[in-house]
């Protein structure tokens, strides 16, 4: 629906016969923005785009027909990658909230944008946004927000157990900003502490998922007895020191109805991160972007569970860095630190 | 603040959006003053507010008096300082976190700011939103401050008007303000001066480029003089100049963090030594001095 013209040629591959054939890769977002930038532009101009892919020598081709006979056209490698998928029920989740994006983003608003993570408490009669502040925190020198809304402004209310859950706000901004330009509500699911928080947006055309891991509460006191300073790990991977068009990164949008039920996929590095993850304390160092390298490494077990949590996409980011691969592209990635795609977060909330 | 030597310190102010104006206003001050300086002193008093930023090295030696009516802001207005005699609070903040907290203000039901101390002591400020359902969004803010003792009150006194050599009226702040910015890219320091005639120069000089600005007709404050007082300015020659060479960047905050034109925007120069603005509004006034440099 989304493509006026879409055809797919299997590769026949004898040893993946069970495997369902598509073609999982990767590119780097940066390099993709500039073919789409200036959406009027393009309105006026583009007459159709195809986009084309030659799997043999890893080449994905977008194709901008313009009027007046112009073609722009874009060459970019992409890398053949084994898909993470994230193992998670939301309809197993007693804790659905629906609204408009345009809520979040008025509620968000109040937060600066500096903040890492806040903590959403939900009771069936109130929900209350709060800044997110630790045993720890200095109290001294941290403004507090807190916003209480009333249960009748969500679209659909269902609280199904009292829960208190904290996550990564810089990456749901991104989400949201998305939302908004779709105009499409976003879906909350969730459960207690330390069970991932899903957002999602979904329409006719399109789906896309953001899943985030949230604090386990228990954890607090276990800290206060190991003196390890829990940081939240959602921040420290996704925003490494150099601003880049990669993130989100657990972000996923599949752009036609998914065929697999309802676990989105996400193309992800080779490792495979099946197992739950164990993040201990020394390994998450605020925005080290090392940390989730060493975490996804450990399967092994910590003594303590920090976080209950879906490991991916941050992963296979950091796996990206701390392999070096460098990806050839064609088409030069032009100055787009200041030109804010949709999926980058937005200064606006 | 237990056992906090300075007492009951106790505070309840309501800004209501009955009059929306009150709260965008305030909003504006703020504004105005987060743009200048990280951290200041809000003292309070029965009738007034000052934000004051007094003229510490750290500052670069600038310093700041804004002053606005209570009355104006607020529709209910509670304070309790010290004791009787030194009815006064004075508060350290970070003007951005209030700043911040008060950006939705303009469209909110009702504002009000507490003082409490919950952690530390904090202003808090509760916003009333209206909202698609019955009950409204209240958001709050916890700000943390910082109770200054009385025994530094006296730092934090108001600043005397220099013995200036010239007074003139600033030019309409837009134009300034892009000229001063665009200046900047250039230099870190800015010339600027001015006589009695009311033209007023504002000067870069760099080792590849000098760029001046020439104002003229800005008028000079007629600045009543009962007893002679402001001497140096009397009996001056009308043409000459009164320059100062002072740090661009605290130029250019102090007219980027203007949104509203001033009801009136003058300043008085004293030749070498320091600049001191004064920007009227209605209900506020705001003072700025820039010590010049060598």
């Amino acid at each position: 629906m989304f493509f006026q013209h879409y055809c797919w040629t299997a590769v026949s591959d004898p040893c993946h016969k069970e495997k369902e054939l598509s073609l999982p890769c990767k590119l780097i977002v940066k390099a993709v923005l500039p073919v789409f930038r200036c959406a009027n532009v393009l309105g006026r101009n583009v007459e159709k785009c195809s986009i084309s892919t030659s799997p043999s020598d890893h080449h994905i081709t977008f194709q901008l027909l313009c009027k007046h006979g112009v073609v722009k056209t874009y060459n970019l490698t992409f890398q053949e990658c084994d898909p993470l998928q994230a193992v998670f029920a939301k309809h197993m989740c007693p804790n659905i909230l629906k609204v408009h994006s345009r809520l979040l983003a008025d509620v968000m608003i109040h937060f600066p944008t500096s903040q890492e993570e806040i903590t959403l408490s939900v009771t069936p009669v109130k929900v209350c946004f709060k800044s997110y502040t630790e045993e720890d925190t200095d109290f001294s020198r941290t403004m507090v927000t807190e916003i209480h809304l009333s249960p009748e402004e969500f679209d659909y209310f269902q609280v199904g157990v009292d829960s208190e859950v904290t996550f990564c706000l810089k990456e749901l901004r991104g989400l949201l900003a998305f939302s908004e330009a779709t105009g499409v509500p976003v879906s909350i699911h969730f459960d207690r502490c330390g069970k991932p928080i899903a957002f999602s947006i979904e329409d006719v055309l399109l789906e896309a998922s953001l899943i985030l891991a949230t604090l386990c509460e228990a954890q607090k006191e276990a800290d206060s007895q190991e003196r390890c300073c829990p940081q939240q790990w959602g921040s420290s991977e996704t925003h490494p020191d150099k601003p880049s068009g990669d993130e989100p990164n657990s972000t996923d949008i599949s752009k036609h109805p998914q065929r697999d039920g309802n676990a989105p996929t996400n193309p992800v590095a080779k490792q495979e991160v099946k197992s739950i993850p164990r993040v201990t304390g020394r390994d998450v160092t605020g925005r080290a972007g090392t940390a989730t390298a060493e975490a996804a490494g450990e399967a092994t077990e910590a003594p303590y569970q920090k976080f209950h949590s879906l490991f991916f996409g941050a992963v296979s980011y950091k796996e990206k860095d701390a392999t070096g691969h460098t990806f050839q592209s064609l088409a030069t990635a032009s100055d787009t630190e200041e030109d804010l795609g949709p999926l980058q977060s937005s200064p606006v909330l | 603040m237990a056992g906090h030597a300075e007492g009951r310190q106790c505070l309840a102010k309501r800004l209501a959006s009955t009059f929306p104006g009150k709260g965008e206003r305030k909003g504006g001050v703020i504004n105005t003053i987060s743009k200048l300086t990280k951290t200041c002193t809000l003292r309070l008093t029965v009738c007034k507010l000052y934000f004051i930023l007094s003229d510490k090295v750290a500052n670069g030696g600038a310093s700041m008096w804004c002053e606005l009516c209570q009355g104006n802001f607020f529709d209910e207005f509670q304070m309790e300082g010290v004791a009787a005699e030194h009815n006064e609070i004075y508060l350290e903040l970070v003007p951005e976190n209030l700043s911040r907290a008060l950006k939705t203000a303009h469209s909110a039901k009702a504002v009000k700011i507490k003082l409490t101390n919950k952690h530390c002591p904090c202003l808090r400020v509760a916003v009333e939103l209206p909202s698609l359902s019955s009950s409204s969004r209240i958001v709050t803010h916890d700000i943390p401050v910082g109770v200054i003792p009385r025994r530094i009150w006296n730092d934090f006194r108001e600043p005397t008007m220099p013995d200036f050599d010239v007074s003139i009226y600033l030019p309409v702040l837009k134009i300034m303000k892009s000229v001063v910015e665009r200046m900047k890219n250039l230099s870190n320091f800015i010339v600027i001066e001015a006589n009695l005639s009311g033209e007023m120069n504002l000067k870069i000089e760099t080792d590849l480029v000098s760029v001046t600005t020439h104002f003229k007709d800005l008028g000079n404050p007629p600045w009543a003089s009962e007893d002679g007082c402001q001497s140096s300015a009397q009996g001056r020659n009308l043409e000459s100049m009164a320059e100062a060479r002072i740090d661009i960047k605290k130029l250019q905050q102090l007219l980027a963090g203007q949104q509203v034109n001033p009801t009136k925007a003058l300043c008085n120069i004293v030749s070498k030594r320091i600049v001191h603005f004064i920007l009227l509004h209605e209900d506020v006034s705001l003072q700025y001095f820039i010590p010049a440099l060598a």
